[in-house]
């Protein structure tokens, strides 16, 4: 048991000096981790809102509405493709939140009804028997659209609260339609909820062909109809090969013109005209999807209202040739050659695109309007003062705590014994640092707590070990013989009692949220690496000073 | 350097289970307590679980005047308000019941509004059996300033719900459920209004109905699903009748946990849950250190009687049982002593189940074994006896 095998000591040795060095940049000070390579001191654990300070948000979006919403767009269509088919009906109604049900005048019919259904949208279930026709979008669909919904809300939330790239919010989605937005530092709500309340400008405009076959990106003189809008390409390039200059467009107060940004940094811009052919308010929906015909080529489809698809109609129809140029909020992020009258409320926009560059697309194109209401069913603002009481306290507990306990270790087990449990108790320290480093978990109040009950725990299995060689050395067997059988027969109290804990503390992971996550992490990691340093580690350490101080009694 | 202290080395023959009826009458009566407290005095659930708004707050000057705030909070008809002093004098908690929206929300937003947006603002409740709210302007607004004003009473709305064009008068629908989210917003403005001018806010928490049910219904499920998985992990690692003691003894430490949260009226929070869960797992981490030695010593001595051997097991790791508690003990110790008020509901309760647990491990799990007439005959064969066995 004590013999230690030479590569054994070697892996144990290499994992704790791991963990060192994954733990370290959490452990120092600023002014040395400027020296060491950015990969490596970044990779710190995160501070969470409770104790950075900050405002954390959970959003509840209304899908209801929006399935509700889109069940009446569809008994429209129903309707009109049922006359069409001349199928006689009674009425199309809307059951909410589930399906559309259809009652025919003549049962007769069905077969032809649920054809001219099946010709409106394939993908719709059909049921019900008789006269009447309930139509659903399969779960499948439904997930589907959930997800899209989710993920719009998403994305236009990131882009309205982080518009200056310098806030590191993180929204993440929480279950089916719940999206949860923390932003640190922010402890003002109203203007982060006027930041939600926002709305993107989406525009489209004809580019001024004349004057960009003139050929200069920057033109010193414009038309008066004319002016100039960074590409979204362009903005991304001089981002790469300035950052100064981004950070300037970003923080200039009051915010650039298009324009000025084009003649102050010169990234690729575009000359359009400043009428504008439809908004962004008129833009029902837009996907990425694949052409039909000529081997499928990645496309974007969109869809107008009514007035938007009456206006997209004339601009196209007298401008064939032209190119269409799609503002968002200051840069365009696409401008497609009008290849023909775009009419019937519904186009295309072809190009050389990957098929992820067409959902990023279709993506932007839907950022005018969020899809959902959101409502904010949870809220907490955290000041920074109050983070960093909170922190403060946890460490002072947490290094009281540790001095404590190694006290107790030192004088109830002596310098040897005592010794290399304290020491077992710092690797397993390091190693629950590393652990978070690596996972990328970040450190709450509460997680504090679960280090300080792990430093607690931890010795416990050495406490096992070395009671029970007490025992082995009072019934009169030799030092080596005393720590082989102690190590031996403690060991399945000590899975058994850092199992049932761990087992508390993985379901607390699964069920809490924010903080006490923290807690269940630190806790979970601290009981497993535990199981690590105070019985292998310890082992090894015990048997390197077995084989070196030969003792004939031991001193525990 | 200094010889080791054996801090426990007293004689170890205490005849443990001899005062198991003394013990069991104890518990028995603090459990029976718990429960009627939990019964008929009642948690105090925090927000996370009631749902509702807290506020923390420092007076800029001197200590903060609870009866003073008391009044000023309890009188915006926001509901029932606690306050109480949070770790320094200068600092106060400020708890304030559930709002489930309806008029007097709608009409503190009006307070709100006028506040921060302007005197000529009003807001009126919509249509019955809704959840509208119609917001009337001084003067005309278009988007942009429909949008700015209502994230002043913390609404956030989507463009489907403002007027097109320029108005002075807005109807914004909502459900009455999404007006009853909305109000926890309107009461943390309307308490930073009204104290704004002599308290600093720290730091605010708002947990509307939904999350509040969904936590209290979730929280039970995780403090049933937890003692069970570990119930199941003792059982498939022991004999049932030690399974059944580990649980008897568990139910006892997690009841008087919860029975401290009543009788110190102690913040039942989140993180309150987190400790009752950790209790749990830590008082079974407890006993069966010592049912490990008792299964071991009745391999040993098959003769001896059950309490006499539990005696023996419990002396003999008695040591460890009170060091591995201590060092435990001493690290709680520090959290209640220094680890501020947010944690400190937490740590009261995680050193009650520290204490109750090594006791609960000696006179509840031990004892039931007595009473569940545990055998030598009723032990699993171990690999040594199986061994054995396929030899002969």
């Amino acid at each position: 048991m004590l013999n230690l095998p030479r590569w054994q000591a070697i892996v144990i040795i290499a994992i704790t000096v791991l963990s060192g060095l994954f733990a370290l940049p959490n452990l120092l000070p600023n002014s040395v981790l400027d020296v060491l390579p950015h990969w490596y001191s970044q990779s710190r654990i995160g501070l969470g809102l409770d104790l950075r300070g900050g405002a954390h948000f959970l959003l509840e979006a209304d899908l209801r509405s929006v399935l509700n919403e889109r069940l009446a767009n569809l008994s429209d269509s129903v309707r009109a493709e049922l006359r069409k088919q001349q199928v006689p009906f009674k009425e199309v109604t809307v059951d909410p939140g589930r399906a559309l049900v259809v009652t025919l005048r003549d049962e007769a019919q069905r077969a032809k009804a649920v054809e001219a259904i099946r010709a409106v949208d394939p993908a719709l279930a059909v049921s019900g028997a008789g006269d009447t026709i309930r139509i659903a979008y399969s779960d499948q669909e439904l997930f589907r659209r959930k997800k899209e919904v989710i993920d719009q809300s998403i994305e236009i939330l990131r882009r309205r609260v982080d518009e200056t790239g310098t806030l590191e919010p993180t929204i993440t989605r929480q279950g089916d339609e719940r999206i949860l937005l923390q932003v640190p530092g922010i402890k003002d709500t109203t203007d982060l909820k006027r930041k939600i309340n926002q709305t993107a400008k989406l525009t489209f405009h004809l580019v001024n062909e004349d004057v960009a076959a003139a050929g200069a990106n920057i033109p010193a003189t414009l038309p008066p109809t004319t002016f100039l809008v960074p590409t979204r390409e362009g903005l991304q390039e001089l981002r790469r090969s300035n950052p100064k200059a981004w950070e300037d467009i970003q923080s200039a107060n009051p915010r650039l013109s298009p324009e000025q940004v084009c003649r102050r940094y010169q990234p690729q811009c575009l000359p359009v005209l400043k009428r504008v052919v439809v908004g962004g308010e008129d833009l029902d929906d837009s996907k990425a999807t694949f052409e039909q015909q000529q081997g499928g080529r990645p496309i974007i489809s969109f869809t107008f209202n009514s007035a938007g698809g009456r206006a997209f109609c004339a601009a196209t129809r007298a401008n064939i040739g032209k190119r269409l140029a799609i503002q968002l909020d200051g840069e365009i992020i696409s401008a497609p050659v009008v290849q023909s009258a775009i009419c019937g409320g519904s186009g295309i926009i072809t190009g050389s695109f990957t098929p992820q560059q067409t959902q990023e697309q279709a993506l932007l194109l839907r950022s005018g309007a969020l899809p959902a209401t959101l409502t904010i069913i949870q809220e907490s603002t955290v000041g920074a003062d109050l983070g960093a009481d909170a922190i403060r306290a946890g460490t002072v507990a947490a290094i009281v705590g540790t001095v404590l306990v190694a006290l107790v270790m030192f004088v109830a087990y002596g310098p040897v014994f005592g010794g290399f449990a304290n020491l077992a108790m710092l690797v397993n320290l390091l190693m629950v640092f590393a652990g978070m480093s690596i996972l990328g978990a970040s450190l709450t109040l509460p997680g504090m707590a679960g280090l300080v009950l792990t430093v607690g725990m931890a010795v416990d299995s050495n406490v096992l070990i070395y009671e029970r060689v007490r025992e082995e050395k009072a019934l009169g067997r030799s030092a080596f013989s005393s720590i082989a059988t102690g190590y031996e027969r403690a060991m399945s109290a000590i899975i058994d009692a850092n199992l049932t804990t761990l087992i508390a503390a993985v379901l607390l992971f699964g069920f809490g949220s924010g903080p006490i996550r923290g807690f269940a992490t630190t806790l979970s990691l601290g009981l497993l690496t535990s199981m690590f340093s105070s019985t292998i580690f310890t082992r090894m350490l015990l048997s390197i000073w077995v084989r070196w101080r030969r003792p004939t009694e031991l001193l525990i | 350097m200094w010889k080791p202290v054996h801090l426990f080395a007293f004689k170890k023959k205490f005849d443990f289970l001899g005062q198991r009826k003394t013990a069991l009458i104890l518990s028995t009566l603090i459990n029976v307590v718990s429960i009627l407290g939990v019964i008929f005095v009642g948690l105090n659930f925090g927000i996370d679980f009631k749902g509702g708004i807290a506020i923390q707050a420092r007076a800029k000057q001197g200590v903060a005047q609870l009866d003073a705030l008391r009044s000023i909070v309890g009188g915006l008809g926001v509901g029932e308000v606690s306050l109480q002093e949070f770790g320094e004098a200068s600092t106060v908690l400020i708890r304030i019941q559930r709002q489930d929206g309806g008029p007097q929300c709608v009409a503190g937003a009006q307070r709100v509004l006028q506040k921060r947006a302007g005197a000529g603002w009003q807001a009126k409740p919509g249509a019955a059996g809704t959840g509208d709210v119609e917001l009337t302007a001084p003067a005309a607004l278009d988007g942009a300033g429909w949008r700015d004003a209502v994230s002043r009473v913390g609404l956030t709305i989507i463009e489907r719900q403002l007027p097109r064009g320029t108005t002075n008068t807005a109807k914004i629908d909502m459900t009455p459920e999404q007006q009853a989210e909305w109000c926890q917003q309107v009461v943390i403005k309307q308490v930073e209004d009204a104290i704004g001018a002599n308290y600093e806010i720290r730091g605010t928490e708002s947990v509307g109905p939904k999350v509040g049910d969904e936590l209290m219904v979730s929280g039970i499920w995780a403090v049933l699903a937890t003692m069970g998985a570990i119930v199941v992990y003792v059982w498939f690692r022991y004999e049932w009748q030690f399974g059944v003691g580990a649980l008897i003894a568990m139910l006892h430490d997690v009841i008087s946990t919860i029975g401290v949260f009543v009788l110190l009226q102690l913040d039942f929070s989140l993180t309150a849950l987190a400790a009752v869960l950790t209790i749990a797992g830590y008082s079974i981490n407890d006993t069966v250190v010592i049912f490990d030695r008792v299964r071991e010593n009745m391999r040993r001595y098959k003769k001896l009687g059950l309490v006499e051997l539990l005696n023996i097991s419990i002396n003999e790791t008695l040591s460890r049982t009170l060091m591995t508690s201590g060092t435990v003990f001493v690290a709680v110790g520090a959290l209640v002593l220094f680890g501020g008020p947010v944690l400190y509901s937490f740590s009261v309760a995680m050193l009650w189940g520290v204490i109750v647990g090594t006791y609960s491990s000696v006179w509840i799990a031990c004892a039931a074994l007595v009473y569940l007439g545990l055998r030598a005959d009723h032990l699993r064969p171990n690999d040594e006896e199986k061994a054995e066995k396929a030899k002969t």
